[in-house]
């Protein structure tokens, strides 16, 4: 009798073979083998995971009644290695049983520990961050703090717990780096100080001290120096009135104060500041009334 | 769709079990080989939308430990403001909600309509302690009190300038964690719904129970670890 087949498995007997596994790739193809949980080992699982919590909450109090009953004080990590620890344990135990990946495919726990790792790289590289800033800012918080000290370059290169402290590139005299810098720096620029300073300076004077660092490049006699091109020689020409010459580098006026807001005149700011005009200070800025006609500012 | 009836279980009402939705009436999707395939196949998507969830949270637990180490102290003072009574309850609500969760699937897989039904009850009932207790006894106290998160603090007891951050934590970590609470208990509704309405949940029919209870037990897992980190660790 021709028989129509209903079922799969009356289907493989009919042919011989299972055509929703033609190639028997899998064996256990078609049976249910779902895991019903036994749920004597879910009560287990709920009483223990209670059990975990009281123990979590107990080691807290017992903690804080420890502490004021022996006048100790426990480290830290007592605290946060029992918390979490139980944690852990409960963790694991929801996962394994009520979330069943215990009797799971193994796919879905390797989806979670995958998830997990990442979830220690994001806390892991944060902490090692954040728990090694100290190891920097040990020399370099001498750097940033107004009148600390740089280490010196003939200071050994690790202290006792031969921890490396990395030195200086120069010697600060015992000032800090910033200020080093900053003194530096006006070393650096005392040419500018000076035309700014000076009444009678002009700025041919700043660019000469500027371009003094660079002394091979400004001989007047080779003609096919750069500098010197562009009129940049010994005795450095700029622009007048009459012609103008082209110039690289710092902006004319780059320096000097701001326009004076209020007041008459180019003198600075108020007019308590030009009381002391006889004696120029250091802070004085450059008197724009000393400054040639014709400059390229204008 | 065939609505054959093979066996005749009893005290079921006929509309219910002549309704397609019926567990015994459903079938797998077509492109699937087997039922088998097809849920396996939709319990790892599951497991893979819950590693998103745990790495949402994991934003979260890694601020907790930022902060912690920048500002001991003010996290120290946080955990006091709390009372581990509270906390400690909702681990308890939660832990026996996902125990009925977990039961929810066993009688599913078993096709003990009424049990089912019963626990996915007790699990939303959790659902709703768990959150009547947040609000009832943290939330509006401390709100009420100026404990805020971020410019809305003003709780003028303060011994830290860094504990408007810690309020803010507290808050975002709970108030993630109890709007997953209410998705968990909303996906638990409409289990119940189906399972009312049509009995749509059988031995070879229950991909739903099993995914919400899984979200479920994600949602407790994550309470598992918020609880010590905010209430116990100091």
């Amino acid at each position: 009798m021709s028989h129509t087949p209903h079922t799969a498995a009356e289907n493989k007997a009919q042919l011989g073979w299972d055509p929703d596994d033609p190639h028997g790739i899998n064996p256990h193809h078609g049976e249910h083998h779902h895991y019903i949980a036994d749920w004597r080992m879910q009560v287990t699982v709920l009483v223990v995971l209670l059990f975990f919590t009281a123990l979590t909450v107990a080691f807290f109090n017992f903690e804080g009644w420890a502490e004021g009953a022996f006048g100790i004080v426990l480290p830290g990590w007592v605290n946060i290695a029992g918390a979490m620890s139980i944690a852990t344990i409960k963790g694991i135990l929801v996962a394994a049983f009520f979330m069943q990946l215990r009797y799971d495919k193994a796919l879905n726990t390797f989806a979670l520990l995958a998830c997990l790792g990442c979830v220690a790289l994001f806390l892991g590289f944060s902490m090692i961050d954040l728990g090694s800033r100290h190891m920097v800012t040990a020399y370099k918080g001498d750097e940033v703090v107004p009148g600390g000290t740089g280490y010196m370059l003939d200071a050994a290169p690790a202290d006792e717990d031969f921890f490396v402290r990395l030195s200086p590139r120069v010697n600060t005299g015992g000032a800090s780096l910033i200020y080093a810098a900053r003194r530096e720096g006006n070393d650096h620029y005392k040419g500018l100080n000076y035309y700014r300073t000076t009444p009678g300076a002009d700025e041919a004077d700043f660019w000469a001290y500027f371009y003094g660092d660079h002394a091979t490049h400004r001989d007047p006699l080779d003609e096919e120096n750069y500098f010197v091109a562009l009129g940049y020689g010994q005795d450095p020409v700029i622009s007048d009135a009459n012609k103008s010459r082209p110039r690289r580098g710092l902006t004319p006026g780059l320096f000097s104060d701001v326009a004076p807001l209020t007041g008459h005149g180019p003198h600075r700011m108020s007019h308590e500041s030009t009381e002391g005009e006889d004696e120029p200070t250091e802070q004085e800025p450059y008197n724009e009334s000393a400054d040639k006609p014709g400059d390229d500012g204008d | 769709m065939s609505t054959m009836i093979d066996t005749n279980p009893t005290d079921v009402p006929a509309h219910i079990l002549r309704s397609p939705k019926h567990w015994r009436n459903r079938a797998f999707g077509h492109h699937w080989r087997t039922g088998d395939e097809e849920f396996d196949a939709a319990k790892f998507g599951m497991w893979l939308f819950l590693t998103t969830e745990v790495l949402l949270f994991a934003g979260i637990f890694c601020g907790y430990a930022v902060f912690r180490m920048l500002y001991p102290e003010a996290w120290a003072n946080g955990s006091h403001y709390l009372d581990w009574r509270f906390g400690a309850a909702n681990t308890a609500v939660l832990l026996f909600s996902s125990w009925t969760a977990a039961n929810a699937v066993r009688l599913a897989q078993l096709d003990k309509q009424f049990w089912l039904k019963v626990n996915v009850i007790i699990t939303i009932i959790c659902a709703g302690l768990f959150l009547f207790i947040k609000l009832k006894w943290e939330y509006i106290p401390k709100l009420s009190e100026g404990k805020a998160p971020g410019t809305f603090f003003s709780y003028p007891f303060a011994h830290n300038p860094h504990e408007p951050l810690w309020w803010s934590l507290y808050y975002i970590g709970t108030g993630l964690h109890a709007l997953h609470v209410i998705i968990g208990a909303g996906i638990f509704g409409v289990v119940l719904y189906y399972a009312q309405r049509h009995q749509a949940y059988g031995p070879t029919q229950y991909t739903l129970v099993e995914n919400a209870a899984l979200y479920w037990h994600l949602v407790d897992l994550i309470w598992i670890f918020l609880f010590p980190l905010l209430y116990l660790i100091h």
